[in-house]
């Protein structure tokens, strides 16, 4: 909608709400390259300062839910206005949750300098991660912009994060076998590795929410799975 | 079935009042126990058809009304019609409470007598009750019925004014705007009444608060300069209307 309310205090309330999402989603994006990188480098302090920082996140989605419920209370939004508060409630949800992710990425990338390395997963990892920020990037210009094209193309994009996460699990499952020493610290690299993509579905469910406020309607093409691990057998 | 059965069935509706073409080619399915709201800004022509339901426009000299409206199938504006056995069928409550100068029993009694509705007293006295107890003021003024229908608050005329509209058994409800001259709590009654009325009746209500459209109505209708340019599910124009104008005036925009 590009016309003006007749009340303008009701257009800066939701130019205001969408400015603290961006802001939030900045927020998250550094997180996620950071503790990727923080795992990449071993670099404890940086992924010291990533744990910390979630709180931020956490503390803007409270902020954001808080002002939602006070647009719904006094302007009684409807028709796109009521599917935007809507939408700025779910995702600040889903930004919260990859911040959550980011988060413990950081912690487990502390438990995992202490131990010995396990070869080149951690650049793996940092190439999912910065795929799903990409992506995140791209959903939030998408819901800056009521991009839905854009939206679709990141739902599609899932899948290449579905089908990394495949394969680490394949080689983490191969370290394992190959020397039980690598146990403790692949079993942590495989909960980032998850978690990376479990980042990836929240950034799905955003760009379905842009997708929403722009048509009134869900994504109707159910969306195809690209995990296949939770049917994996491996053969020893 | 398809659940609802066609109640009103108005085609290609059209109002002059002399030069000014208030209705513009207006068709719309009204059914049976749904509560139906008329929305869009002042003069969009929505009161005017509401008031074509039930030839309240016939006492006007310079409106014109051309087109089709038929309830249960019958053409309302056939010459064998009888204006006042159709507005006993079609009821209506309008915006300011209207009570007649008289007592609050006699303004409910007042459609039943002229309808001859009844052969005794007791039979009218249950009528009056059925009414008022419908219309949710009964336990307010039955220890009162001779007082004149004037002595009530505006919440309670308007009440009233729903028990006299009811008393006559009718198959469609019209309001128009019954709930601008009443306050949040006597509003809340009213829609309440609304709700209860669709189990026997058909509603049609023409608001200003969309807010009161989105709480009451099951279907929604949305005029604008004359014309119907929405008509749909309630749910569905408040959450997603199709057209841009419909939009623009719910979400309070300028259209």
């Amino acid at each position: 909608m590009e016309e003006q309310h007749i009340a303008s205090a009701f257009d800066r309330d939701l130019e205001a709400i969408q400015a603290r999402i961006m802001k939030m989603g900045g927020l998250v994006e550094a997180a996620i390259v950071d503790a990727a990188r923080a795992l990449e480098t071993s670099d404890e302090d940086l992924a010291l300062e990533v744990r910390a920082r979630d709180q931020v996140i956490d503390d803007m989605e409270e902020q954001i839910n808080v002002e939602a419920a006070r647009l719904i209370a006094i302007r009684s939004p409807a028709a796109s206005d009521l599917r935007l508060v809507l939408s700025v409630m779910k995702i600040a949800a889903n930004l919260e949750r990859i911040g959550d992710y980011a988060k413990n990425m950081a912690k487990r990338t502390v438990v995992l300098a202490q131990g010995p390395s396990v070869q080149d997963c951690t650049s793996a990892l940092r190439r999912m991660a910065r795929e799903v920020e990409r992506m995140l990037k791209d959903a939030l210009d998408a819901y800056i912009q009521r991009d839905v094209a854009l939206a679709a193309d990141i739902i599609v994009r899932d899948r290449d994060v579905d089908q990394m996460y495949n394969a680490l699990f394949r080689q983490l499952l191969t370290f394992m076998m190959e020397d039980p020493r690598n146990i403790t610290p692949c079993m942590h690299l495989h909960f980032i590795a998850k978690n990376t993509e479990r980042m990836g579905d929240h950034v799905t469910s955003i760009a379905e929410q842009v997708i929403y406020l722009v048509t009134g309607e869900k994504p109707d093409e159910a969306r195809i799975k690209g995990d296949v691990t939770s049917t994996t057998i491996q053969e020893i | 079935m398809d659940a609802q059965d066609i109640k009103i069935k108005a085609s290609n509706v059209q109002v002059h009042y002399g030069d000014t073409h208030a209705v513009k080619d207006v068709t719309v399915r009204i059914t049976d126990n749904t509560v139906t709201a008329f929305i869009g800004p002042s003069g969009c022509g929505k009161s005017t058809f509401l008031r074509c339901l039930n030839r309240m426009n016939d006492t006007i000299q310079t409106c014109r009304v051309k087109g089709e409206i038929l309830l249960d199938g019958e053409d309302i504006y056939d010459k064998r019609v009888d204006p006042v056995q159709l507005r006993a069928k079609v009821g209506m409550v309008f915006q300011k409470p209207n009570p007649f100068p008289k007592s609050i029993y006699d303004n409910v009694a007042y459609g039943p007598r002229i309808h001859g509705m009844f052969n005794h007293k007791s039979e009218l006295d249950d009528i009056v009750e059925k009414a008022l107890r419908r219309a949710a003021i009964w336990a307010e003024v039955k220890d009162r019925l001779a007082a004149p229908g004037t002595s009530l608050s505006g919440g309670q005329q308007q009440r009233l004014c729903i028990a006299r509209a009811v008393a006559t058994e009718p198959e469609v409800l019209l309001m128009d705007e019954p709930c601008s001259a009443l306050d949040p709590i006597a509003t809340a009654q009213v829609e309440e009444l609304i709700d209860e009325l669709r189990q026997r009746f058909s509603v049609v209500i023409v608001t200003h608060s969309m807010q009161q459209a989105a709480r009451v109505s099951q279907k929604t209708a949305f005029f604008h300069l004359g014309e119907l340019v929405e008509f749909g599910e309630t749910g569905q124009i408040f959450t997603n209307p199709e057209d841009p104008r419909t939009e623009s005036y719910i979400t309070g925009r300028i259209g």
